[in-house]
């Protein structure tokens, strides 16, 4: 108990000198206490009432965090969850902590983690998660990651230390984990074949297991002018309409998989759909910024299947929009480049959009598309590049800047000046 | 001129270090000179007959799809040695190289058969060798990044390559990166490779119109500035 009240307390203070020092404040605290009271993570979770959801895979963990923690607090639940960008093992630490009460009670009904699919294995036995969402399992930084049959593997032997998950029907490396306590969200035929999973790039395999029922599948998704879409969503219990203010298929499964976690957790379909309607974009995740009188949509990509994504959104948008793809090699982007040769970059010749490429890797981009029959300018100054998309848009019209994870931290800045960090991320 | 017809061998089952972009810079270089290219994807256990083939491109992929094409491999063993006699353009890259040596002797002791164009044998380890590289070959400069725990250890007068300038190549060790026997070239380089170095690529496609047509045949110049520009960076990245 005095460990842990320890931890509590000097994890805290570990954090604000972090802040008071320019530095972020969301790993810190969570290492300084683990430091103190190893077990601080398994104790703060054991005082929950409603237990700990966790949301993983490749592509999606945010924004389906997002939704799911809007429905959960739309329908009065005090949720503790962590922001994007700290979901390994400190991150959990460190939101556990800053809502606890000195005395080592969490404040909160339930816990919602976003969890990196490689700190799952390690964190599941210890938050022992009432259910486990998997968005999807896609190739990703391998050079980080290593092997999708190695993370394949993270995640079933943390679905051992869960009591139930919902997984991707449509993805076939998410459904091979299912289980006796699985439940499934997915897409209708005519919609799954827009979002192969990662196997099917260069092959036919992917087909769904026909004995998978979902709980959640999209029936219908329909772009809107401004950037989000209505979605239909069948469930068990009957159809519901959501209004989403994010784009793309992608984002269409993210709010099945959402609403596939909510109703586990006892939020009515109506409600859940009510609640998504209510939910900001997280940062580079589809959301729309006024920027010098144009609108600019941010898009982060992360592998080929993210990139793949944001390639079959701009084949749907209005044509000749600028477009600026920003790749950068940081450590958190992974130092390979070679994923972009496994993306379909070549759909994107029939678009009429005007292509920049920026970052570490400008030239790099620039190259790929250049090899998919595409004339792009390239500037590796992400500020400079970010202007100049602008400037050659008209105003009032859209910009889409498809940014790499590092790059995207950097448009932060640029994009959104003033803004603190964690109020975007929030 | 005649059309180059281009393999791409395994592409369902090696395909996850953005190999794919070697056959997309093969085809686009070729059709940019006005040469007709036609590519036919191969995957294990469909029939190909090598000696119709120009040139044939194979990549890297995961622990369990090398061992699918290791056994799918043994079975051409006979057809491809024939063909690369032949002067079959091969460009084999990572898991593909590694099979195309003697064997490949994983971590666990487990042996997966290769077909010995090259006389070289893999021995798994437990460092991974990740980053950059940057090789000093007989037509050049190549940069390429390498992901790969296997290291390779070339016999004596087994040609590599080139020479590591920045970088791990074959074992970390020897210096030497890749092999080459006839026009059969081996590599641990992604990136991928030929995009990056197009000296490499071209080399690639003479050598193929050579054999095909019987003369030494000059290639039009293309602008290459975007694709030397991308290797500069590349080579001073960490």
């Amino acid at each position: 108990m005095i460990r842990l009240v320890l931890a509590i307390a000097l994890g805290r203070l570990a954090g604000r000198l972090s802040r008071l020092l320019g530095r972020g404040g969301s790993a810190i605290p969570g290492l300084v206490a683990a430091k103190i009271c190893p077990t601080v993570i398994d104790r703060l979770v054991a005082n929950l009432p409603d237990g700990v959801v966790v949301v993983t895979g490749t592509n999606g963990k945010t924004t389906t965090t997002k939704l799911l923690v809007t429905a959960l607090e739309a329908a009065g639940t005090r949720v503790i969850t962590n922001p994007t960008g700290s979901n390994l093992e400190r991150g959990v630490a460190t939101v556990l902590i800053e809502r606890a009460t000195m005395r080592g009670r969490s404040r909160g009904d339930i816990a919602v983690f976003e969890v990196d699919e490689a700190a799952l294995r390690t964190l599941a036995p210890r938050v022992r998660p009432r259910l486990v969402v998997v968005t999807n399992l896609a190739r990703d930084q391998l050079d980080r990651y290593g092997e999708l049959d190695t993370t394949a593997g993270h995640i079933a032997s943390a679905l051992l230390h869960a009591g139930s998950s919902l997984l991707n029907a449509d993805d076939p490396k998410v459904a091979a984990l299912a289980d006796g306590s699985s439940s499934f969200f997915g897409a209708v035929a005519d919609i799954r074949h827009l979002m192969p999973p990662d196997d099917a790039l260069y092959s036919n395999t992917g087909a769904r297991d026909p004995s998978i029922s979902p709980a959640v599948e999209v029936t219908t998704f329909d772009p809107l002018g401004d950037g989000g879409q209505v979605v239909g969503l069948a469930t068990q219990t009957g159809s519901v309409t959501v209004r989403l203010a994010v784009p793309g298929v992608y984002n269409a499964y993210n709010a099945a998989a959402a609403l596939g976690a909510a109703m586990a957790l006892g939020v009515g379909a109506e409600a859940a759909a009510a609640a998504f309607e209510q939910m900001t974009p997280p940062f580079g995740r589809g959301q729309v910024i006024e920027f010098q009188g144009r609108r600019v949509v941010v898009l982060l990509v992360k592998n080929p299947s993210g990139l793949n994504q944001a390639v079959r959104l701009l084949g749907a948008v209005h044509p000749r929009s600028q477009v600026l793809i920003a790749i950068n090699d940081e450590h958190a982007d992974g130092r390979d480049v070679s994923w972009l040769w496994d993306a379909r970059v070549e759909e994107l010749a029939g678009t009429g959009h005007r292509f920049g490429a920026s970052g570490t890797r400008a030239a790099d981009m620039a190259l790929r598309l250049k090899y998919a029959g595409i004339d792009a300018w390239h500037d590796a100054d992400l500020e400079r590049a970010v202007e100049r998309a602008v400037a050659d848009a008209g105003p009032g019209d859209t910009v889409y800047v498809v940014p790499t994870y590092t790059a995207m931290l950097r448009l932060l800045g640029t994009l959104l000046p003033g803004v603190p960090r964690h109020e975007v991320w929030a | 001129m005649s059309d180059l017809r281009i393999v791409h061998l395994y592409a369902a089952h090696m395909n996850i270090y953005g190999d794919a972009g070697n056959v997309i810079c093969l085809r686009r270089r070729l059709e940019w000179r006005g040469i007709g290219v036609e590519v036919e994807r191969v995957e294990v256990g469909e029939p190909l007959d090598f000696a119709a083939a120009d040139i044939v491109v194979a990549g890297g992929g995961e622990d369990r799809a090398q061992m699918e094409v290791a056994a799918d491999l043994v079975g051409r063993s006979a057809a491809i040695h024939e063909a690369v006699r032949d002067g079959v353009v091969f460009l084999t890259i990572c898991g593909t190289y590694q099979l195309f040596g003697r064997r490949f002797v994983t971590v666990g002791g487990h042996e997966l058969p290769g077909i010995g164009v090259f006389a070289a044998e893999t021995l798994g380890g437990t460092r991974r060798m990740i980053g950059n590289v940057v090789v000093q070959a007989p037509w050049g400069r190549l940069v390429g990044f390498e992901n790969h725990s296997g290291r390779t250890v070339l016999d004596a007068g087994q040609g590599s390559l080139g020479r590591v300038v920045r970088g791990h190549g074959n074992d970390g060790d020897s210096g030497e990166e890749g092999a080459v026997t006839a026009n059969c070239f081996g590599s641990y380089l992604h990136g991928s490779v030929l995009p990056k170095n197009p000296h490499f690529a071209d080399e690639l496609i003479r050598r193929a119109l050579r054999r095909r047509h019987g003369d030494h045949i000059a290639l039009d110049p293309l602008d290459d500035y975007l694709e030397l520009k991308a290797a500069d960076v590349a080579a001073d990245r960490p």
